[in-house]
């Protein structure tokens, strides 16, 4: 199910919201587990199954981390170190392995057959389960967390089982670690300004995905059918921005969205985007930019392997894993691969050289940034070679013939989309947020964010262009 | 001492009794005053289920009917269903459609095992009686000059409301067709959706007259909104339009819209009108229906409306209104497709449009595929 869909809107969530307030307090974790496992199953009937079976898995092993022999034994904290090691090897496998099969397999086959010349290893063509790569993060930030003794209690199913597959963050994040709603998840107050402020913020999440990120989206589509080859150097760079601006907004408007559900429901989930393209450098893009992924290659990938402690070679392998590992994430495909890598270099020069006098500067480092993301995002979004290298080509000149897709072409767009494209630029800075802060509880707000919620419920009725691009992830 | 207490118990509670009557009558003007949005969204959510037949409670009743319809299994008649041919298009969201991948081994399978075959009924009858037109198909050898063929296969069992298999694909109509060059567009006007816009932006017609928008349907074309004139960027009302300016030929290329749109009778029905209403202002022209083309296999997905087999059923339906006389049905897709109909993975981005440098191809073949006009 879509947030940004009349399912959504007009059926589950009224419904549910009912339900959940309704039912006495003690209850809701099981009214949220129940309502977020057919959120779920709606859109997937059968992976909801693998959903049910990861997280009793999961939470079994978990148990046994947590688990204390009744009679008195000899080596009592040895052994307990032992079965936590064990627990968490075998989740690690399992979450992983799961992951793995469903998102890399194909891509590892391929691979694997591409260099071996003949097929030695078999194409499964899975489809991907929806948001198997957050709830699996998620599931293994919470057993990582066991095993270090940062959570030292264990939960109660329905309250495990309700935070892996709470419907806000459960299919595009953000990533909540257990610790972040920890208390909520024991007792949890529902005011009347929670809701209202909860409904507010989801509404300003479906206008950003809905109004900005739907529609400017359209512009990097209609550029690319016309084929990445044919761009002249403009085109290519409106095209670039558009994708860039599409990517923000659907990505932060999904946050935002989950942000807003998560208030309604009594908890704060963490932010996730913190005006990542008002940056100075790319280092502070990604301090910026899906923040809930990036602390979570931090505290789980980075650090453990040594982090920047180790020497400067050890940094900058570690850098390398991480990066690639974050493109990976992404998707399964070499571009992603690509996109990865082309941060950690960015990163490590950074880092070693001009990083922190760029974040001194005043303009220089926003213009270095804003031309540099839009470039990033192009390797992101086209996963055919040929096609990227053709469209890296364009935006640096590098065309041979005479565009086919030219200035006539740019102006043209320009004319239809150049309200769109100032809204866009408004809403990367910070003034929107502030502007929202400020006025948020007075009366003309009300109209405001309910003209922005039924604009954008008219134009999810006539558009069917309506996708969420950090969907299949 | 005993009573002190009692009483002094009594008290409290009386004072707590009294205070929690005023939170009372407090509190519901403070709820009112917190959560205005609130309220707002609920109040107009409620009236908006109330009245629309979108969102609101029918199309819930519509969902139930069509879930309710499936688990039963038996196809109780669709026409019964109301939609409303003058509102806005309704998105994928609001209808569930149960269509499992079997569907699409089936639908491969039987692309291998299309034959090539004649079919020289017209009308909408053959939509309805797939068996029949298999059968007159075989009967019928010879090639007629203006006849529009079918290539003809076993047709799937499709459970939806917005088309079915055609069981046919309609080729382009028969004619001894002459080669023109590029002057025998001076008086074409193409009107179409977002592919024609590709065609306007790079097939390099610069004397032809394009009325196009992306998203543009039968069902809008006439409207008094207008259709962009691509030469000004302004819309223009077509009613007045081909009122004033005789045209040629005119191209007519839609239908991509309509796939999640009523259906194919409907569809048919508003094409009728078209062509009647065009042919009435534009007597002298040539009207070219022409084919939509079909989506790769990515794009292709048959739990959904927007599919190759939808888009056949389609274009099937437009190929009966050609007549071989000055009506007639271009079929592009052969250009463009794969030997399993799906437009070619290497020639689009989305699945959908062509890359700007295969619309060359397209013109030639509409320069191919020229009819002399009428004296």
């Amino acid at each position: 199910m879509l947030f940004s869909g009349i399912g959504f809107l007009f059926r589950f969530l009224p419904a549910f919201m009912l339900i959940y307030l309704i039912v006495p307090a003690k209850f809701r974790n099981f009214v949220l587990l129940a309502g977020s496992l057919i959120f779920y199953g709606v859109g997937e009937p059968y992976f909801v199954l693998l959903l049910v079976f990861s997280v009793l898995i999961n939470f079994c092993l978990n148990r046994y981390m947590f688990w204390e022999p009744r009679s008195p034994q000899q080596n009592r904290a040895k052994k307990r170190k032992r079965r936590k090691k064990i627990a968490l090897c075998t989740s690690l496998v399992i979450d992983f392995g799961m992951l793995f099969v469903f998102k890399y397999w194909d891509f590892a086959a391929q691979t694997v057959n591409g260099l071996a010349g003949r097929e030695i290893t078999p194409i499964l063509a899975l489809t991907l389960p929806l948001g198997i790569s957050f709830y699996t993060f998620q599931m293994v930030s919470y057993q990582v967390d066991c095993y270090r003794g940062t959570t030292k209690e264990p939960v109660g199913f329905v309250s495990f089982a309700a935070y892996v597959s709470m419907f806000p963050q459960l299919i595009a994040g953000p990533i909540v670690r257990y610790e972040e709603v920890a208390d909520k998840m024991v007792s949890r107050k529902i005011g009347i300004r929670n809701l209202e402020n909860g409904l507010k913020l989801f509404t300003v999440g479906l206008g950003l995905k809905v109004l900005l990120a739907n529609q400017i989206g359209t512009l990097w589509n209609t550029i690319m059918s016309a084929g990445a080859g044919n761009l002249h150097i403009t085109v290519a760079w409106l095209g670039a921005a558009a994708y860039s601006f599409q990517i923000y907004f659907d990505f932060w408007g999904y946050s935002v969205m989950a942000m807003g559900l998560g208030k309604m429901l009594g908890f704060r989930l963490p932010r996730n985007f913190n005006d990542p393209y008002v940056s100075r450098s790319i280092s502070e893009f990604w301090r910026r930019w899906h923040i809930t992924l990036g602390s979570w290659f931090r505290e789980y990938v980075y650090i453990p392997m040594g982090g920047s402690r180790k020497g400067r070679f050890r940094t900058v392998c570690n850098l390398f894993i991480v990066w690639a590992l974050t493109g990976l994430w992404h998707g399964a495909d070499w571009n992603f691969v690509l996109w990865g890598l082309l941060f950690f270099v960015i990163l490590t020069v950074e880092k070693n050289t001009y990083g922190k006098r760029l974040e001194r500067t005043r303009v220089l480092g926003h213009i270095y940034t804003l031309l540099l993301i839009p470039i990033t995002w192009v390797v992101f979004g086209i996963s055919d070679m040929g096609q990227l290298t053709a469209y890296l080509g364009n935006m640096f000149g590098l065309h041979s013939t005479v565009a086919l897709v030219g200035v006539q072409h740019f102006t043209r767009y320009l004319k239809e989309y150049w309200v769109l494209l100032i809204a866009c630029f408004l809403f990367i800075t910070p003034f929107p947020a502030q502007l929202y802060r400020k006025y948020r509880d007075r009366w003309f707000s009300v109209v405001v964010l309910l003209l922005i919620f039924w604009f954008s419920v008219h134009e999810i009725m006539v558009g069917s262009n309506n996708p969420f691009l950090y969907f299949r992830f | 001492m005993k009573n002190e207490k009692k009483r002094r118990k009594i008290k409290r509670h009386n004072a707590r009794k009294h205070t929690v009557k005023k939170q009372k009558v407090g509190a519901l003007g403070e709820v009112l005053y917190n959560c205005p949005y609130l309220i707002a969204v609920v109040v107009t959510s409620l009236a908006v289920m109330v009245c629309s037949d979108k969102i609101g409670i029918r199309a819930i009743a519509k969902d139930a009917e069509t879930i309710v319809r499936q688990t039963m299994g038996n196809s109780v008649s669709v026409d019964e269903i109301p939609i409303d041919v003058a509102s806005e298009p309704v998105s994928e969201n609001g209808n569930v459609l149960e269509n499992t991948g079997e569907n699409n081994l089936e639908e491969m399978e039987n692309a291998g095992e299309r034959k090539e075959e004649n079919d020289d009924i017209e009308g909408e009858d053959e939509l309805e009686n797939d068996g029949d037109a298999l059968e007159s198909a075989e009967n019928t050898e010879e090639t007629v000059v203006g006849v529009t063929k079918y290539e003809i296969y076993e047709p799937q069992e499709i459970d939806s409301y917005y088309y079915s298999d055609a069981g046919k694909v309609a080729l382009t109509t028969e004619y001894p067709y002459t080669k023109e060059n590029d002057s025998y567009f001076n008086d074409a006007v193409f009107l179409g959706d977002s592919r024609t816009l590709g065609i306007s932006d790079y097939a390099g017609l610069d004397e032809a007259d394009f009325y196009c928008d992306s998203g543009m349907m039968l069902f809008k074309l006439l409207a008094p909104e207008g259709v962009t004139y691509q030469k000004t960027g302004n819309k223009e009302d077509l009613t007045q339009v081909l009122q004033q300016k005789q045209y040629g030929k005119v191209y007519i290329m839609l239908g991509m819209n309509e796939l999640g749109y009523g259906n194919t009778e409907m569809y048919l029905e508003q094409y009728r009108k078209v062509v009647d209403q065009i042919r009435e202002w534009q007597p002298d022209a040539i009207i070219y229906i022409m084919a939509n083309l079909h989506v790769s296999r990515a794009k292709n997905n048959p739990e959904t409306e927007f599919n190759n087999i939808n888009i056949n059923d389609k274009n099937a339906a437009s190929a009966s209104l050609a007549n071989g006389i000055d009506i007639f049905y271009l079929d592009a897709n052969p250009l463009f497709t794969d030997e399993e109909g799906y437009l070619n993975a290497d020639w689009t981005f989305d699945g959908v449009h062509l890359y700007a440098q295969h619309y060359d191809v397209w013109r030639e073949f509409l320069l191919e595929h020229a009819v002399e006009p009428k004296e």
